[in-house]
């Protein structure tokens, strides 16, 4: 068991920037710490508007009432990337309530479905998604819907709220692939807020440029906690094809990507030979997947920084970030402090203060004796720094960080009268961009009552129809369709191609 | 701006995607963006941006899902380039 310490970062920086860096054990106490120092300074800048901190304590203040006196702790929050995402979050979690982050592209079945199993008091909605809330209004009258427009005219102070207590609920897949609710407490979401900091040369009074979701993790902790916790202002793109756009008005100096975006930025900047991320871009911290080493160099090249890290959802996001990308380009860096560490079989094991109390409703499989599993097989060099090696999971980690499990899309397919078997896997496309594949072996059985002629149109339009209706991440890219038996493990398993393909 | 010149143009910008390669030799203005060049979001992304920034449009109101065929999209660019 190894316990790392926050010192080792100390050389990346400045003393005086290392020694500004200091823990809080809630949301709210950080906010009460920090807002005398930042209030007249840009929190967020969203759609054409500025908003200072003091503007959006006021705004926060205004809101709290509105949940800190319902019955029951948990408060769903279904608003998409907005500043009003933010106001509300934050008066949510600073009157010690615990924020339950739907991800806003969740049909009205889903709404109802969490409303129900995570026993919501309320649900916050806002223009975009107030459609959403029907099915809950009218089957689930007890979890009160609240419009994020909604403000009293008494508001409230951020209150005293205990380490230990719950701060929100994140949507993950999890190490099997199915989605849960993993609980997140204030200890948690601080201690990934503040591990954020490290490693980095410049990290207080940045501009931040937000792309990711905050129903994720890497959304939420490295970007809105980091940047509110630093006095950094942080501007929402609030359409990826705007991105380039705000870029060039807002000039961000620090963005937080997965890898497929600062590969894109990359590419287009070669292709048309201007820096696209603008001329104040220092650094780029990226994860949710693996970083290809050449896109490191290539930024090292124009002078911007690009750090890469490691993290989970269950682990409130961090577990190491690289300070030395460009000397040591294959690690995902030094384990951040706050945590205990373990290697069982060449899997990472985590315990410490940054971890989830658990699973929603759940059976937590993956935790033992207080350690969570993480999945991942890793090696650490004498340095220190961690290397991901390997799964022992069936998880796809698609480039710009979305996990797909092969065998709950299989499984919609596998459910086509037409198809025997299938299989979907990661390729890559001739320019080297990871795909999906899926490959089918057709149910002759079903297929030969078809007449010859239209059997393959059938197939193909069967198979396009699924594949139509699932989210489009885990849409497969090219179809395959076998002619004979995929090739079989000992049980009759399909052994899959990951395996027989290296 | 000419018809070739703005298909020429446009399969640069795709073959800075994940489409497949074969696909772009020969005339490209019948294929299906989702389902012949099979385009991810990443691969709309750069298809969008890379318009925009190659032909200094703006697309307007509309999304690359909007269109069905690369002719569709060359269509587009040639009444926007006007």
């Amino acid at each position: 068991m190894k316990t790392p310490s926050a010192e080792r970062f100390r050389k990346y920086t400045s003393d005086e920037v290392f020694d500004r860096i200091r823990n809080y054990d809630s949301v709210s106490a950080m906010w009460k710490a920090i807002l005398p120092g930042y209030a007249g300074a840009t929190a967020i800048s969203d759609n054409g508007e500025n908003y200072s901190f003091a503007k959006l304590e006021e705004d926060a203040a205004s809101f709290r009432p509105l949940v800190s006196g319902l019955p029951g702790d948990r408060i769903g929050i279904l608003i998409p990337n907005s500043y009003s995402f933010v106001k509300v979050y934050l008066a949510v979690v600073t009157a010690g309530k615990t924020a339950v982050i739907l991800p806003p592209q969740l049909p009205p079945e889903a709404v109802f479905g969490i409303g129900m199993k995570f026993g919501l008091s309320a649900l916050v909605y806002d223009a975009a998604t107030a459609e959403k809330t029907a099915l809950l209004a009218a089957r689930a009258p007890q979890v009160a819907l609240i419009s994020d427009v909604e403000a009293s005219d008494s508001p409230a102070p951020a209150a005293d709220v205990p380490g230990d207590a719950p701060c929100v609920v994140m949507f993950t897949g999890g190490t099997t692939g199915k989605s849960k609710g993993a609980v997140l407490s204030n200890r948690a979401v601080m201690r990934g807020t503040v591990n954020g900091c490290y490693g980095i040369k410049e990290i207080f009074g940045q501009r931040y440029l937000l792309v990711l979701p905050f129903s994720h993790v890497f959304g939420l902790i490295r970007n809105l906690m980091t940047s509110l916790y630093t006095g950094s202002a942080l501007f929402i793109n609030r359409n990826s094809k705007d991105l380039f756009r705000d870029i060039a008005v807002f000039r961000p100096t620090f963005l937080v990507v997965v890898p497929a975006l600062a590969e894109m930025a990359l590419t287009l900047s070669k292709k048309f030979g201007k820096n696209m991320l603008g001329p104040d871009m220092k650094t780029i911290i990226c994860g949710a997947a693996a970083v290809p080493p050449y896109l490191i160099r290539e930024y090292a090249a124009m002078g911007i920084d690009l750090l890469a890290g490691y993290g989970l959802t269950e682990s409130a996001n961090l577990v190491s970030g690289n300070p030395e990308s460009l000397r040591k380009p294959e690690s995902v860096g030094l384990m951040y402090p706050g945590q205990e560490y373990r290697i069982e079989d060449g899997e990472l094991w985590l315990k410490g203060e940054n971890m989830m109390d658990g699973y929603i409703g759940e059976d937590d499989s993956s935790s033992e004796d207080g350690w969570f599993r993480t999945g991942d097989l890793v090696k650490i060099d004498d340095e220190g720094f961690l290397y991901i090696t390997g799964r022992t999971k069936e998880i796809i980690i698609l480039p710009n960080g979305e996990n797909v499990s092969p065998a709950e899309v299989e499984a919609e397919f596998s459910a086509l009268p037409l198809v025997q078997d299938c299989e979907l896997y990661e390729d890559k496309a001739e320019n080297g961009t990871p795909i999906l594949v899926l490959e089918v072996l057709p149910r002759m059985t079903e297929l030969g009552k078809l007449p010859e002629a239209e059997r393959s149109a059938r197939l193909a339009a069967d198979i396009a129809a699924v594949n139509a209706s699932l989210p489009s991440y885990k849409r497969f890219n090219r179809l395959v369709v076998r002619d004979s038996d995929f090739p079989r493990t000992p049980s009759m398993k399909i052994l899959r191609h990951a395996r027989y393909a290296k | 701006m000419q018809r070739e010149e703005i298909t020429e143009k446009l399969k640069e910008i795709l073959l800075l995607t994940d489409v497949d390669r074969s696909l772009m030799e020969g005339d490209i203005s019948a294929l299906r963006l989702k389902e012949d060049c099979g385009l991810s979001s990443v691969g709309m992304l750069y298809t969008v941006i890379g318009i925009e920034e190659m032909f200094g449009i703006r697309f307007e109101n509309v999304g690359l899902e909007d269109f069905v065929t690369v002719k569709d999209v060359i269509d587009y660019i040639g009444a926007k380039t006007e």
